[in-house]
């Protein structure tokens, strides 16, 4: 099944209509480990990393995806479609814009966006993206994300390393959903069967920019820190919520929309400092990791009243803005064993 | 009991030898390119001054940034909390610890326990660490021991507003251009440090007395600026640099106790 590329910096991208429409929908999440010489051409380098490594993706890989997709993100990745219009030779380049807010407004806007996006696919590709094709999608994205939070509950009780986790992740917003089911299900198996939790390690939740790279999941391991929640796009909130199966199904992918975690790029604000008191009420960690990508501003500009909040609250916090980069230098891995050490 | 802190940072790799809590002796070397080396040569040395044996030693613990490479240490712990520990040797009641160190600066804070509450580093940049200064001695050409004392002899405090360390010495050597004395670029190196400092501390809070070590604490302009902008003395031990290879000692021995 041919890819369907889409550059989503939070998780809400509608998937299903892409599966639908017999795609298989494919994050844009760069690759670290490739220089972002290529997208340097057309954007600044004091500009997030991240989404330059994306432009690198997608001038390198636009052939082999059959079109790709922006959704609503935040200002800089939101201004790289213009570029990539420019300079990623695609065939098919389509912007969602999904609202900010979330009230009656926003989801009348909401489901006109969607049935745009859904008519301009068959108008390309000369397909049906009919009710029922949609509502079959649903049921598999429903079935991955039950899947995955079977997977994520494991974390705080089993022996999981954060790569083990962030690998797993990574697979569900990358590979063909029917392949990735299958997978899902012998990762629950062998999860099931995994050692208890280790009692060296100190469980901790993680929020923040997106981690696209297993190498810092793994310099937090090495920190003797094991990620047990996290509140990321890459992450839970991806697989936070489950998509009604009833009704309409454009209405029901509005209303999923509306009730999912929400990234730093959208309102009311309160409502993500809400979801992390969910996640610490729900799972007992002993601190908080803040990480933001360099130049991320959405969270750069939570981070203050986020970090406030959450030690006011009486929870062990660390911050640590870091690099884009595979190499995590002694710094980063001296402060996060620091935490650990004073917690 | 016999205890061996060896402290190995990015410009300088530290040791200090203890017995039952007493320091018998403090060494200071350059680390290097190669950390191995400048740690054996330094413990070497260190151990013949004071006529002991390696076989002799009951604890050592490493800790810094090449705090790995020590093969022989019963423990590694870092920085930060052998700092903290380091500056409750010398002041019991120490609340916090300013450490500008060669790569990078910290602020720990502590409760009335002396337990780490909350503790701050730079992110991975070099302003307002020894290694800006370093940087800058070489633009004015003057030893960096004497960026102290001339500090003092400025009539004024020049801004250095860039916040990068390669920006900021374009920014001086523009001033040099601009016929500006280097006592009073110097005084502005260390405001701009010492901000930068400050503004760090603020996001944890601050809670007298402070303790300032790392190498950095000798630098008499650098303190006096920061303890304008904060508004209280600070407590420099004289074996500031050698804090965090004392605090291992240290904690070197209460591992033991434990």
């Amino acid at each position: 099944m041919e890819k369907f590329a889409y550059f989503d910096t939070g998780h809400e991208f509608p998937e299903e209509i892409v599966m639908a429409a017999g795609f298989t929908p494919y994050k844009i999440l760069g690759d670290v480990h490739e220089p972002n010489d290529p997208a340097d051409l057309y954007v600044m380098n004091y500009i997030c990393p991240f989404s330059r490594s994306a432009l690198t993706e997608g001038l390198a890989h636009s052939n082999e995806w059959a079109g790709i997709a922006f959704c609503h993100g935040c200002d800089t990745t939101n201004n790289q479609y213009d570029i990539w219009k420019r300079h990623v030779k695609t065939d098919f380049l389509y912007w969602i814009n999904t609202p900010a807010n979330n009230n009656k407004a926003a989801h009348a806007f909401h489901v006109h966006e969607l049935q745009r996006f859904i008519s301009h696919l068959e108008k390309k590709f000369n397909i049906k993206i009919s009710d029922d094709k949609l509502k079959e999608a649903i049921k598999t994205s429903n079935k991955v994300k039950s899947l995955l939070r079977q997977l994520a509950a494991l974390r705080s009780t089993k022996d999981i390393p954060n790569t083990d986790y962030h690998a797993i992740v990574k697979k569900s917003v990358q590979m063909p959903k029917d392949k990735l089911i299958i997978e899902l299900e012998a990762t629950l198996k062998d999860w099931q069967s995994r050692p208890k939790f280790p009692a060296g390690k100190v469980p901790v939740l993680v929020t923040g920019s997106d981690i696209s790279y297993p190498e810092w999941m793994e310099a937090v391991e090495i920190a003797g820190l094991r990620i047990v929640r996290d509140d990321m796009s890459l992450g839970e909130r991806y697989f936070a919520e489950t998509i009604p199966e009833t009704g309409n199904p454009i209405e029901a992918l509005v209303n999923y929309n509306s009730s999912i975690p929400q990234p730093p790029t959208r309102l009311p604000f309160e409502a993500r400092l809400d979801y992390l008191w969910k996640c610490l009420r729900e799972t007992k960690v002993k601190g908080v990791i803040y990480q933001t990508l360099k130049f991320c501003e959405p969270h750069l500009l939570d981070l203050s009243y986020m970090e406030e909040q959450i030690k006011k609250a009486g929870y062990k916090l660390i911050t640590i803005e870091r690099e884009y980069t595979p190499t995590i230098d002694q710094q980063v891995i001296s402060r996060l064993e620091t935490f650990r050490e004073i917690i | 009991m016999l205890t061996i802190g060896i402290d190995i940072g990015s410009i300088t790799t530290k040791v200090a030898v203890m017995e039952n809590g007493k320091i018998l002796g403090t060494d200071v070397a350059f680390t290097g390119y190669n950390p191995e080396k400048a740690w054996t040569e330094i413990l070497e040395r260190m151990l013949a001054k004071l006529g002991l044996k390696e076989s002799s030693v009951d604890r050592i613990v490493s800790t810094g940034y090449g705090r790995n490479n020590v093969g022989i240490a019963h423990k590694k712990i870092t920085e930060i909390l052998c700092h903290a520990e380091g500056a409750k040797h010398f002041l019991p009641k120490v609340r916090c610890v300013i450490d500008i160190g060669g790569q990078d600066s910290k602020f720990i804070r502590m409760d009335e326990n002396g337990s780490i509450v909350d503790f701050i580093m730079n992110d991975k940049c070099s302003a307002g660490t020894g290694r800006f200064l370093e940087v800058m001695a070489r633009a004015l050409e003057v030893p960096l021991d004497d960026f102290g004392t001339m500090s003092n002899k400025a009539k004024k405090t020049v801004r250095i507003s860039s916040m990068c360390t390669v920006f900021a010495e374009s920014e001086v050597i523009s001033l040099i251009s601009h016929g500006e004395n280097r006592e009073n670029i110097i005084a502005g190196i260390h405001e701009s440090i010492a901000g930068r400092m400050v503004s760090m501390m603020g996001r944890t809070g601050v809670v007298k007395p402070i303790v300032m070590t790392g190498g950095v604490a000798k630098n008499i302009g650098i303190l006096s600026a920061l303890e304008k902008k904060l508004g209280v003395k600070l407590e420099v031990p004289e074996t500031a640099q050698v804090n965090g290879a004392i605090g291992a000692a240290i904690l070197a021995q209460n591992m033991n106790d434990g």
